[in-house]
């Protein structure tokens, strides 16, 4: 095997160990780690789109938590407000669609005495279950969700066109705060920050590998959460190979040039967010079906933080050193939770833990500015290269006449 | 046949006039000296040209297409390509990657391996072949010139603004860039060059534009030029009774 190779055969390895894991643990944890290696995706996911988009393109967004948010609550208000009935209610918005009755449920707020008030919920009284409602296929809410990320991505590209770093970045924290404020502020149809519930991923339950899987199970969700973790990879490391990444990298590394050699650098500003977008909406629709809630408190800055950070631990110019600091961090969190003692002392490591997460960013900046796993991931890769120049110049000497 | 036609350029700024009715016009491959004292219009009049910035009024054609109000990318494709005051190399790319951007973007068709083979003649021809690998990062400031050049020769452009291309630039590799600016020139490229380095003006180009204030004060061979007294006033000085070559290489702001 070629030195170079070997970034990609330990990357199939890792796949290959996640893809075995549920079947070959089996210890009393086993739903907790299944959990965390769960959220280990999803911020995975959210730290390598996050990578392609800023460390690729170069468009510092502090926006990838309202993405997510788009797609969570998306799906959310539409498992929420959709249903498909036989027979119309007679007190709900609905509309005749191919034999069935597609129903809107009126926004009634949150409070227990208005759910009576609930108009399908009246029908259902009225029906006294001699009709039954359909709720909407959870994978078509997951689908709305990741496209309305995209048209919030492209909305956000097209704004923020003429804005570059600081700038940028401020524009971006600016609509996830709006946005999160926003659903705190419907409390009508969001239910503000009591959060709004979803069905699960597999309501039914789901048959795997000849074994069926309650919907409570971990393992259909963990599966699905990694298989879009590495359809989002597969796609960031073709579209980073395709012109694509050549072109929203001339993109970060100087806008002007870059249109002063031909690139559409709007076409490719735009693409990138909505591509970028449509990723954390989908990883934010299925997380949000997942944990079976979403609340505005999700969306907080502390969350883009975290994802910020994780990216850049990993190595923010390499969508796959991302996705690993992400799991590294997520998984260390996680484990850095347990509290000892020293002597008389007792470390609390649940608020410690961020501390030490903390220090690790910085001693990260400070020293090591491509991240940890990104040089290692170069070292590799491009190590060659150092010497492959000099036996060229050394070469190109000796038989060359100089320049002409 | 190369022809680019500037016709009554004007581009303001808020109450400055950067740029006052500028007509010329470029027939062949002609390698043409623009130069200008500082806030003389020149960089103006070059974003004008690429598309970066819209005039006020005035139109640019190249080979018959109006330009002027085209997208930089589009002025690009069409044709004119352009290097930058201080160098933008994109650094954290290859070099050969850095040759791929213009050849991919202006997507003729051409396979990848046709592109990486002219990346490499174009290399070979600015002898940075042995860098291909090499982030831009890792040149030095002259190299970083040539591959903004070859950048430009993916391009396979009609009209090149080379802007300072020798600033900063070893006089022993200015020397060298000369002659890869006079290859690309015979090899049927027009090219706008803007220098303060009188030396290199008048040792390469056969016309010579002045501007002063935005006006285009002088348009002609550089002797002439060199003796119009308009021109002596605004850029090159009255300090010496010859304004020959005793005062080249002297550009006084």
């Amino acid at each position: 095997m070629t030195r170079e190779r070997i970034p990609q055969a330990a990357g199939l390895a890792l796949v290959l160990g996640f893809a075995i894991f549920p079947f070959v643990y089996t210890a009393n944890d086993y739903p907790y780690i299944m959990h965390t290696l769960i959220a280990c995706f999803f911020y995975a996911i959210l730290a390598s789109s996050w990578s392609m988009l800023s460390g690729y393109a170069g468009q510092f967004s502090f926006g990838h938590m309202g993405f997510t948010g788009v797609g969570a609550y998306t799906a959310a208000l539409f498992s929420h407000y959709f249903y498909l009935s036989p027979v119309p209610t007679g007190f709900c918005t609905e509309f005749l669609i191919g034999g069935q009755y597609l129903v809107i449920v009126d926004a009634i707020g949150v409070t227990s005495s208005t759910l009576t008030q609930d108009c399908l919920r009246k029908a259902l009284a009225v029906w006294d279950g001699s009709v039954q409602i359909t709720p909407m296929p959870v994978w078509l809410g997951i689908t709305l969700g990741t496209l309305m990320g995209g048209l919030f991505g492209l909305l956000i590209g097209l704004l923020v066109l003429p804005l570059r770093a600081a700038y940028l970045a401020l524009f971006t924290l600016g609509f996830s705060e709006i946005l999160r404020a926003a659903l705190s502020a419907e409390i009508s149809i969001t239910r503000g920050q009591a959060g709004i519930e979803l069905p699960y991923l597999f309501d039914a339950g789901i048959t795997l590998f000849g074994r069926h899987f309650d919907k409570t199970d971990k393992l259909p969700p963990y599966f699905v959460m990694l298989f879009l973790l590495l359809f989002c990879l597969a796609i960031m490391l073709w579209l980073a190979k395709s012109k694509f990444g050549l072109f929203v990298r001339a993109l970060r590394e100087d806008q002007d040039a870059a249109a002063a050699l031909g690139v559409n650098t709007t076409r490719y500003k735009i693409l990138v967010f909505v591509l970028t977008s449509m990723m954390a909406a989908a990883a934010g629709a299925v997380m949000a079906h997942y944990i079976r809630i979403i609340t505005p408190n999700n969306l907080m800055i502390l969350q883009m933080s975290l994802v910020v950070a994780m990216a850049v631990i990993g190595g923010v110019e390499n969508v796959v050193a991302a996705a690993i600091g992400a799991i590294l961090i997520n998984f260390a969190l996680e484990l850095l939770r347990n509290s000892f003692e020293i002597g008389p002392f007792t470390i609390d490591m649940t608020i410690w833990r961020l501390v030490v997460f903390g220090a690790l960013l910085m001693v990260t900046l400070r020293f090591a500015r491509n991240g940890l796993i990104s040089p290692i991931i170069d070292y590799f890769t491009r190590g060659h290269v150092a010497k492959e120049t000099v036996a060229k110049r050394v070469a190109g000497s000796e038989t060359a006449e100089g320049p002409p | 046949m190369i022809n680019l036609v500037v016709k009554n350029l004007t581009r303001r700024f808020g109450g400055l006039h950067a740029l006052k009715g500028v007509s010329f016009e470029i027939d062949g491959p002609e390698l043409i000296g623009l130069i200008g004292p500082n806030g003389a219009g020149k960089t103006t009049l070059t974003n004008v040209l690429d598309g970066a910035i819209k005039p006020n009024s005035g139109t640019v054609y190249l080979n018959g297409l109006r330009i002027d109000q085209l997208q930089p990318y589009e002025v690009a494709r069409v044709g004119l390509g352009r290097t930058f005051q201080v160098t933008r190399s994109f650094r954290r790319m290859t070099v050969l990657e850095n040759l791929y951007v213009p050849a991919l973007a202006l997507d003729r068709g051409h396979s990848r391996a046709e592109i990486e083979e002219k990346a490499m003649e174009v290399l070979e021809f600015l002898t940075l072949d042995h860098l291909r690998n090499e982030h831009a990062r890792a040149l030095s400031g002259g190299q970083q010139k040539l591959l903004e050049l070859g950048r430009l020769l993916m391009l396979d452009p009609e009209v090149i603004i080379l802007d300072e291309p020798f600033a900063g630039v070893h006089p022993q590799l200015m020397k060298v860039i000369y002659r890869y600016i006079e290859r690309v020139n015979d090899a049927g490229t027009a090219i706008i060059l803007i220098s303060h380095q009188m030396d290199s003006i008048f040792t390469l180009c056969r016309r010579l534009l002045v501007l002063n204030y935005g006006d285009l004060i002088a348009d002609g061979v550089p002797d002439e030029v060199k003796r119009d007294p308009a021109v002596i006033e605004a850029y090159l000085g009255v300090d010496d009774e010859e304004t020959g070559a005793g005062q080249e290489g002297r550009a006084q702001p």
